[in-house]
């Protein structure tokens, strides 16, 4: 539905500018879709007062123009228009203007220069007026704004109404809704003509046989019109709503349609026999021609409107082509009626129809509005094309339909919203909606439900109506959730967990206690942070008298266990607390993550050799974890001295500059206190400084690269004490945007390689975000890749 | 000679039918057949018998020679027969294929977890609070009286320096309800700690939850439908819950909490000692008290509580009958949760 603002505030005042009033009008459930300013498109163009013509010297059929557009010289302008004479105002498109997607410049016409465009109405867009200019009666300055100076610097605000709401398809209906969102007064059109001596019973006879498919019809007449293109005013609000002038009886239904949202229709009278209207369904294979030419094959459940021998129209869809309006036409029966939705939704459907008029009618149109509507179409008929309106309404309604009367308790609203609403204001909303109230109680009332209202069924849908004048968001909002947020544990121990069980680990579950001595059996050190232990005062013995403040030993302890029930290859993980005194009175208790390697890395199978699992199975389960828990980026690993691992054998892992952990293989002869004897590999993390980093909002969506990737292997033969992680890194920084990866994918070592050396082979990545990248440019990298390396580390390119 | 030939032809016989494959089918033809073969050798010394059986032993060793080769090509075509049988069969795939790892949450973990998103689907919200408690959180602010037992050493584990090891999760309940206003809805789970020896029903460590939900108009009502809506979900839909009146310092009234034994259905069994009942948790309507202590006005605001043991519930769940299987870690029993 397109509302144009400046109509909506002649009906209803809103003293609103145009952002604030969509605000409210979507808060109060007319949602806006779009605004469009029509008047925008009239930049630069302004009216001029044309001060001279004479006739082009070298065109028959041009004139020039001189046009005072307010500066201090008028310009200069060729128009080829036959209603061009001196002192008129006319509409002037200046350089710069735009009409359509035509910018207007400079230009010579036959040799002699024009400034400008004197325009149509149809260039203008405002109606559909093309023989010749524009011309403005009003007393305008020259050189105002052309769309200040015609109204039209209107806002067409789009609206989606929603399929329950009709009413809301015209703007009577819009003016009601937003008269009871400001607690103020609309106003509907000034109806007033005389009538006739004419009867129009006398005229035209109507007959419903079917009155459960149209259970009100009413008939006017308008004689002796005649028929032209409609007023410019008219024409403008129908294109300002997208409809399209034709002439003015069409425009005039057109214009009440979107007045009050309820489809007419006007039939030429001579084509009516005998001068009657019979709505009746349509004969089984009854045939009839449409007025946009296609022919239909009817049946039963069609209805129709029909005079004693042919159809007229598709009721409530579409005229026929016999009975229309043409130029000719003298006397106009305009048609108004109540249509049964769900038939005509059926027929519409049935023969795919989809008209302004149908689209209504399938939505319930209200059968109490017809008498204003029919003589609001009188009125306009009478004003645009003259002639003489019979006397009174034709109005055949067998069956009056009655509003509805609907109980309702304010109680029960205030309950539903949480709202503190009293009666009287319940009252003053129901009756700003034009419901009808009589009280019945402290409590409750007799609510009757306009027939324009065919959405209001319930109590409860009356409430509906009353939550949106309380406003939506004066409703307190009454919530529990997201204060104790504790997902962020929740979810990484989880993914951890989770992944490691992936990887065949099985859970383990220690209780808190722990020995002094494990401290000494781990050799850790006196100094060690692990040695500011939590003390008991009434322990249940000595092997239990403190918290433990590592899952080491205990995780050792289930080892030896299960290794004595035969189980050669395993792996057991436990996350727990451990415990630590921090000062006299104050306690830590951070979240562990320790677990075990114990004999073959992989499960076995018939296929393949089993192999012993290695310090880089261990490195690779810790390595997936932190990724999986998001938090692989800052971490470093560096050679390990804790006592507990066999030298060279182990790593610390750091987040930035904080030791968070650390993997390798365990020292034998602490193996062996814990009654251990096969090889044990362990990783030992604090995830108490990972968890805070966790955010599941860190996974965006990154666009997929366009530009193929590069892929380059380099071998080089550096001395065995650089580290991988090292070189990596020096690669790395010859170009970070570009170098995507670098995966390590052969070491060796042997007879053609240097003492105290080894060969690395490495493919590297290259791929840039913003274009494809050459095999020059990646060559160059390649290059600078090998000369860093050889002349910062020593690091040489290994010759094939 | 000819017995030689004889039993060679023997040997062929029985050991060709029964090869198994292509290649030990070339090894089996190289060896009758091939140039070092003892035919070949044989024939080579055809020349050392005389001369008028000469034709004759030559003719038999043809013979022989052609039905060691015959008997080779029958195995040969059966042998690839079989292999086009295999093939159109694509695989034998009744052989393992390559085992990917699996392990296993430790089942109180598992039951832990489940017990957590039961609660959150109830609304409920998860705290986790420091075991190392502080004797206010755990008895004072609690309305536990000075002389209650619970405080005493043989039941209460205490540190030097006077903090103590929290034997219930309600603290945390303390400290939240410090933090927040109402409404709330929460609950509290970890471990605890009490004085207990190790015996089948008893650890001296273990997990307890504990929901917490204060509002205005709360009711015992509403204890007990979120109760009942846990258990029904944790256990099975017609597990019924029961309460009996009870003494705790922090709820008024009281009550233990039953639920009809998951085993036997009320009927009476081993499992219940023959009541048809199991007990399951204290729980009880948040003493006046304890909501003044934090702050809360208690005339406005009402709430309930109720806390179970997680190994109780596991151990009810799995058919656990010893709890100190929770904590032995041992492989046999871990597998079984995969
Ligand atoms: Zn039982």
């Amino acid at each position: 539905m397109k509302i144009s603002y400046n109509w909506l505030n002649k009906l209803v005042p809103t003293h609103l500018d145009i952002d604030e009033f969509c605000e409210k009008l979507t808060m109060f459930g007319l949602e806006v879709e779009e605004v469009v300013q029509p008047g925008k498109k009239l930049d630069n163009i302004v009216i001029g007062k044309v001060v001279s013509v004479e006739k082009h010297p070298n065109a028959d059929k041009l004139s020039l123009c001189k046009v005072d557009v307010g500066k201090s010289e008028p310009l200069s302008i060729i128009c080829g228009a036959p209603n061009v004479v001196k002192d008129i105002l006319v509409p002037v498109a200046m350089i710069g203007a735009k009409l359509g997607d035509f910018e207007i410049k400079k230009a010579k016409l036959r040799g002699v220069e024009s400034f400008g465009m004197i325009c149509s109405e149809k260039e203008l867009g405002v109606s559909d007026e093309h023989s010749g200019i524009m011309i403005i009666k009003q007393d305008i300055e020259p050189g105002t704004p052309f769309a200040d100076a015609m109204g039209i610097n209107d806002h067409i605000i789009e609206v989606e109404v929603t399929p329950n709401r009709p009413d809301l398809l015209g703007m009577i209906g819009v003016a009601r809704e937003v008269a009871v969102m400001l607690n103020t007064e609309y106003e509907h059109p000034e109806i007033a003509f005389e009538e006739s001596e004419v009867k129009t019973k006398d005229e035209i006879l109507v007959i419903i046989e079917d009155a459960e498919k149209c259970p009100r019809y009413c008939a006017r007449m308008v004689k002796g019109i005649t028929v032209q293109p409609s007023p410019a005013w008219m024409q403008r609000k129908l294109v300002a709503s997208g409809l399209r002038p034709i002439n003015n009886i069409v425009d005039v239904t057109n214009y009440v349609l979107l007045e009050y949202g309820q489809p007419l229709h006007a039939f030429d009278y001579t084509k009516i026999k005998d001068k009657t209207i019979v709505v009746r369904t349509a004969k089984d294979k009854e045939k009839m021609m449409l007025l946009d030419d296609t022919e239909l094959k009817l049946h039963s459940e069609n209805l129709l409107i029909a005079d004693t021998e042919h159809p007229l129209a598709l009721a409530g869809i579409m005229g026929g082509l016999d009975s229309s309006i043409n130029d000719n036409t003298k006397d106009v029966v305009i048609e108004c009626a109540y249509f049964d939705p769900k038939n005509i939704r059926a027929s519409a459907l049935e023969y795919g129809l989809q008209t302004d008029s149908s689209y209504r009618f399938e939505r319930g149109m209200d059968p109490n509005g017809l008498i204003e509507v029919i003589d609001r179409a009188a009125q306009l008929i009478q004003l645009t094309g003259g002639g003489e309106i019979s006397s009174g309404v034709v109005d055949c309604y067998p069956q009056k339909i009655e509003p509805k009367v609907l109980p309702l308790r304010v109680s029960r609203t205030n309950s539903i919203l949480n709202a503190k609403m009293s009666a009287d204001e319940v009252e003053n909303y129901l009756n700003n909606f034009e419901f009808g109230t009589k009280k019945t109680s402290e409590d409750t009332y007799k609510v009757m439900i306009p027939t324009f209202r065919p959405d209001i069924e319930r109590e409860i849908d009356i409430i509906e109506e009353l939550a949106r004048c309380y406003g939506y968001n004066n409703v307190e909002s009454h919530f529990w959730i997201n204060r104790i947020d504790n997902r962020q544990k929740r979810t990484v121990v989880r993914l951890a967990k989770n992944h490691l069980i992936s990887l065949g680990f099985y859970e383990v579950n220690n209780m808190s206690f722990a020995s002094p001595d494990d401290l000494d059996t781990l050799k850790i050190p006196e100094n060690d942070f692990r040695r500011n232990v939590v003390e008991l005062t009434n322990p249940m013995g000595e092997q239990f008298s403190i918290m433990r403040s590592t899952l080491i030993p205990d995780i050792l302890k289930n080892v030896a266990l299960n290794l004595s029930y035969k189980f050669e290859n395993f792996k057991l993980f436990e996350l727990n607390r451990i415990y630590l005194k921090e000062r006299e009175d104050t306690f830590a208790e951070p979240t562990y993550l320790t677990g075990v390697i114990v004999g073959e890395f992989d499960p076995f199978y018939w296929k393949e050799k089993q192999r012993a699992a290695s310090f880089y199975d261990v490195k690779g389960v810790v390595e997936s974890v932190l990724s999986k828990i998001h938090c692989s980026k800052n971490i470093t690993y560096k050679v390990s001295h804790q006592p507990y691992y066999e030298k060279d054998s182990a790593a610390d892992i750091f987040l930035d500059e904080k030791k968070i952990g650390s993997c390798g293989i365990v020292k034998d002869d602490v193996l062996k206190s814990f009654e251990i004897e096969a090889p044990v590999l362990l990783f030992d993390i604090d995830l108490s400084n990972i968890i805070p980093l966790y955010n599941e909002k860190d996974i965006r969506f990154r666009e997929i690269v366009k530009y193929p990737p590069v892929l380059r292997d380099i071998a080089v033969i550096a001395p065995s004490d650089i580290e991988v992680g090292m070189i990596e890194q020096v690669i790395k920084s010859v170009e970070p945007s570009i170098i995507k990866d670098i995966q390590l994918f052969d070491v060796y070592t042997g007879r053609q390689i240097k003492q105290g050396c080894r060969s690395l082979a490495f493919n590297i990545t290259f791929q840039s975000e913003i274009s494809t990248l050459t095999d020059r440019y990646v060559d160059k990298l390649f290059d600078n890749i090998v000369k860093k390396l050889l002349h910062e580390h020593q690091i040489e390119l290994r010759q094939k | 000679m000819k017995e030689q030939i004889q039993e060679i032809l023997e040997e062929a016989r029985r050991s060709i039918p029964s090869c198994e494959s292509d290649k030990n089918l070339e090894e089996l033809r190289i060896k009758y057949l091939g140039k070092k073969s003892s035919l070949s050798g044989l024939l080579s010394k055809i020349g050392t018998i005389p001369k008028e059986k000469r034709p004759q032993m030559g003719a038999f060793l043809n013979i022989v020679k052609k039905e060691i080769a015959q008997l080779i090509e029958q195995k040969k075509l059966e042998l690839h027969e079989k292999a086009d049988a295999l093939k159109t069969l694509g695989l034998d795939v009744t052989m393992p294929g390559r085992p990917l790892p699996i392990g296993a949450k430790h089942p109180l973990y598992q039951i832990w977890e489940e017990i957590e998103d039961i609660f959150i689907s109830l609304g409920f919200e998860v705290a986790e609070g420091p075991e190392i408690e502080s004797e206010y959180y755990n008895f004072d602010a609690l309305n536990t009286p000075s002389w209650h037992p619970a405080r005493n050493p043989q039941d209460t584990f205490y540190l030097k320096g006077g903090m103590l090891l929290r034997t219930q999760t309600s603290p945390m309940q303390i400290r939240v309800m410090e933090q927040f206003k109402p409404p709330l809805k929460i609950i509290s789970t970890g471990r605890c700690y009490r004085v207990d020896k190790m015996d089948p029903s008893h650890l001296p460590v273990f997990h307890q939850v504990e929901a917490l939900m204060v509002d205005e108009g709360v009711t015992m009502s509403d204890l007990k439908g979120s109760l009942d809506s846990f258990v029904k979900r944790i256990f099975s839909a017609d597990t019924r819950s029961r309460f009996r009146p009870h003494f705790f310092p922090f709820t008024e009234p009281s009550a233990e909490i039953d639920i009809l034994c998951i085993n036997c259905k009320g009927e009476g069994c081993k499992l219940c000692k023959n009541s048809g009942w199991l007990e399951m948790g204290g729980a009880g309507m948040v003493d006046p008290t304890v909501l003044e202590e934090v702050g809360y006005d208690s005339e406005k605001y009402t709430g309930y509580a109720f806390g179970l043991g997680i190994e109780r519930i596991a151990m009810l769940r799995y058919g656990i009958s010893d709890i100190r299987k929770l904590v032995t870690n041992d492989l046999r029993i871990l597998k079984q949760f995969q």
